[in-house]
């Protein structure tokens, strides 16, 4: 009974956390709206642009348009985007003195982490939400059965809090937000490109496809594209697996370097 | 023996570098308000990080109301209540909010949580302002709602960083009050670092001085003050054997004194004055001005940890210090 307090306790502090970020987000959406922009100008002009080359699109399974293709990997991007900066706003709370209150709170750190990284999906589900009904203004053809959705929403938390322990992880060994940004800089772009979200795996260079294979975003962008545009679902068991392995693996990794920062 | 509210016993701090606390031992009694004073890099934040649960001590032991912080550090987070010297309260929240997470993560029931958190902003007079953003907030309004977020678990310890850093003269005088309030109403025991020695003087029972992570003395601001041995008197003298000359008539000079001044330590200043100026007189020092001052903690303070007080900042305090500076005023 003891052990189920316990666990019921440290959900319900992860959850407090994340609700913070939630009343931020009521207070002041202009950050939503700001975020809205590069998603936008991928689908829009990134989309619209390669859908025309024939290359591109000979690749891609049969009765998918480019965009449809296209749209689960932008979805991706824009809530990976968000999560692989989050560790910025750790050091920064580090640097305020934040961090020390939190950690003087009877919460465990670890329950900090998970709170902080559902935070990050929570800004991820916002996020996506405004891709879905841009991609549906585009006319892309989505799957959007209640069911599917409620899918690529559970996906976008997992993405979002997978990468946003990685970056609070990065964040406790580099310590300062000027080398955090670079580092976001740097390994955003790699896992962007090394994975399928933005065109098959089958007509990347042979070298990155090892890359691929281990990114997590490519399992994320997997997922979501069957959930939305291929309605195939026999990979979806795997892809839930490796994300949500890849997940706990980050948030363990994320509280013992916690321990660090502080220190 | 009487349980006591914090027991420091033989606490050691190593850090890769430095040793940042080196065997401190000292005990706080319940009720009492206690002043850590020291300059920066002395240990005072690295003792109260230990207290709080949030570093592990290398050695040593630290008890909070008899639970030792190592071991039950979530027994102890429960009955402490932080306010970090830096601006902590949320600006992008209202204050009714910032308190309401606090009392969440307290664990606090849903039953009494309203209410709670209705007196806490009541004692800290921030009904009216409730459900106003933090960011239009004045720096001591932001304080008095830090103060709210520690106080809503209504604990039994609380810690203050600097409680009144880069508040106006006003807010700070409010800031006093209510920490007087919080220990004579609740019996809050209540440990606080400060770098103001009127500050300190005002509020604190007692007060340790910390000196390069060591507890350099400990007492009553009465005794602290009594104990630096009376009056000071200083002499201005361009002379440069003023201060060999003081000594041939039997006075001793403390220690730290800039060039061109000399520091007497004695009692009754006001008659000794005119007996030293003839003294100087007739060895040929000529004396330019001479001032008198009752002590202070500030001598207290200089005593135990040197001039040096600017010595110990590291940059990243400084920039720490500096920041929370300008935000709250």
């Amino acid at each position: 009974m003891r052990v189920l307090s316990e666990v019921r306790k440290y959900f319900a502090n992860a959850f407090i956390i994340a609700e913070l970020e939630l009343r931020k987000i009521r207070h002041d959406q202009t950050q939503i709206w700001v975020r809205m922009v590069q998603p936008a100008l991928w689908l829009a002009i990134y989309g619209l642009t390669m859908s025309k080359i024939s290359a591109m699109t000979a690749y891609i399974p049969k009765n998918l348009t480019y965009l449809q293709f296209m749209t689960p990997g932008v979805l991706a991007q824009s809530a990976l985007f968000v999560a692989i900066f989050f560790g910025i706003n750790v050091v920064w709370e580090r640097d305020l003195g934040l961090l020390n209150k939190l950690l003087s709170t009877p919460a465990s750190r670890s329950s900090i982490i998970l709170g902080k990284a559902l935070s990050a999906g929570v800004r991820g589900i916002f996020q996506a939400v405004a891709v879905i009904i841009l991609a549906l203004i585009l006319r892309v053809h989505l799957i959007m059965n209640p069911l599917s959705l409620l899918g690529v929403f559970v996906i976008i938390i997992l993405l979002s809090m997978c990468f946003a322990c990685l970056s609070m992880a990065i964040a406790s060994l580099v310590k300062t937000r000027e080398r955090m940004m670079g580092i976001g800089q740097v390994i955003t772009m790699p896992l962007f490109f090394a994975s399928s979200a933005i065109y098959p795996l089958a007509i990347m260079p042979s070298w990155i496809k090892p890359i691929a294979i281990i990114n997590p975003l490519t399992y994320v962008v997997d997922a979501m594209r069957d959930l939305l545009a291929t309605g195939n679902l026999s990979s979806l068991p795997l892809d839930f697996l490796v994300i949500t392995a890849a997940t706990i693996l980050f948030l363990v990794l994320a509280s013992l370097g916690l321990k660090k920062m502080v220190s | 023996m009487e349980e006591k509210a914090i027991v420091v016993q033989n606490l050691v701090k190593q850090y890769p570098k430095v040793r940042a606390v080196d065997d401190v031992s000292f005990s706080v009694d319940k009720g009492e308000i206690f002043g850590l004073l020291g300059p920066n890099g002395a240990g005072k934040t690295t003792t109260i990080r230990v207290l709080l649960t949030l570093i592990p001590p290398t050695s040593g032991e630290t008890l909070i109301y008899n639970i030792n912080t190592a071991k039950n550090s979530e027994d102890v987070r429960r009955i402490c209540g932080y306010v970090p010297q830096d601006v902590s309260a949320d600006g992008d929240l209202t204050s009714y909010e910032n308190v309401l997470i606090s009392a969440k993560l307290y664990g606090m029931p849903p039953k009494e949580r309203k209410q709670r958190i209705q007196e806490v902003l009541n004692f800290l007079e921030l009904t009216d302002r409730e459900n106003d953003m933090v960011n239009t907030f004045s720096g001591g309004m932001m304080r008095r709602l830090e103060i709210a977020q520690a106080l809503v678990n209504r604990p039994k310890v609380l810690f203050l960083d600097e409680p009144s850093i880069g508040l106006d003269p006003n807010a700070r005088r409010i800031i006093w009050g209510l920490i007087k309030k919080l220990r004579d109403e609740f019996n809050t025991t209540i440990m606080m670092t400060t770098h103001d020695m009127g500050e300190a003087d005002e509020l604190c029972d007692r007060i340790g001085i910390m000196n390069r992570g060591h507890l350099a003395t400990l007492g009553k601001p009465a005794e602290l003050k009594a104990a630096v041995g009376g009056d000071i008197i200083t002499i201005n003298s361009s002379n440069p054997g003023c201060f060999q000359k003081l000594k041939e008539m039997g006075y001793s000079t403390i220690a730290n004194s800039p060039d061109g001044h000399c520091d007497l330590v004695v009692n009754n200043g006001e008659t000794l004055i005119p007996q030293l100026l003839e003294g100087l007189k007739s060895r040929g020092v000529m004396v330019e001005s001479v001032s008198l001052k009752k002590p202070t903690l500030d001598d207290v303070f200089l005593k135990y940890t040197g001039a040096r007080i600017e010595e110990g900042d590291t940059f990243a305090e400084t920039r720490r210090a500096r920041r929370a500076f300008t935000r709250r005023s």
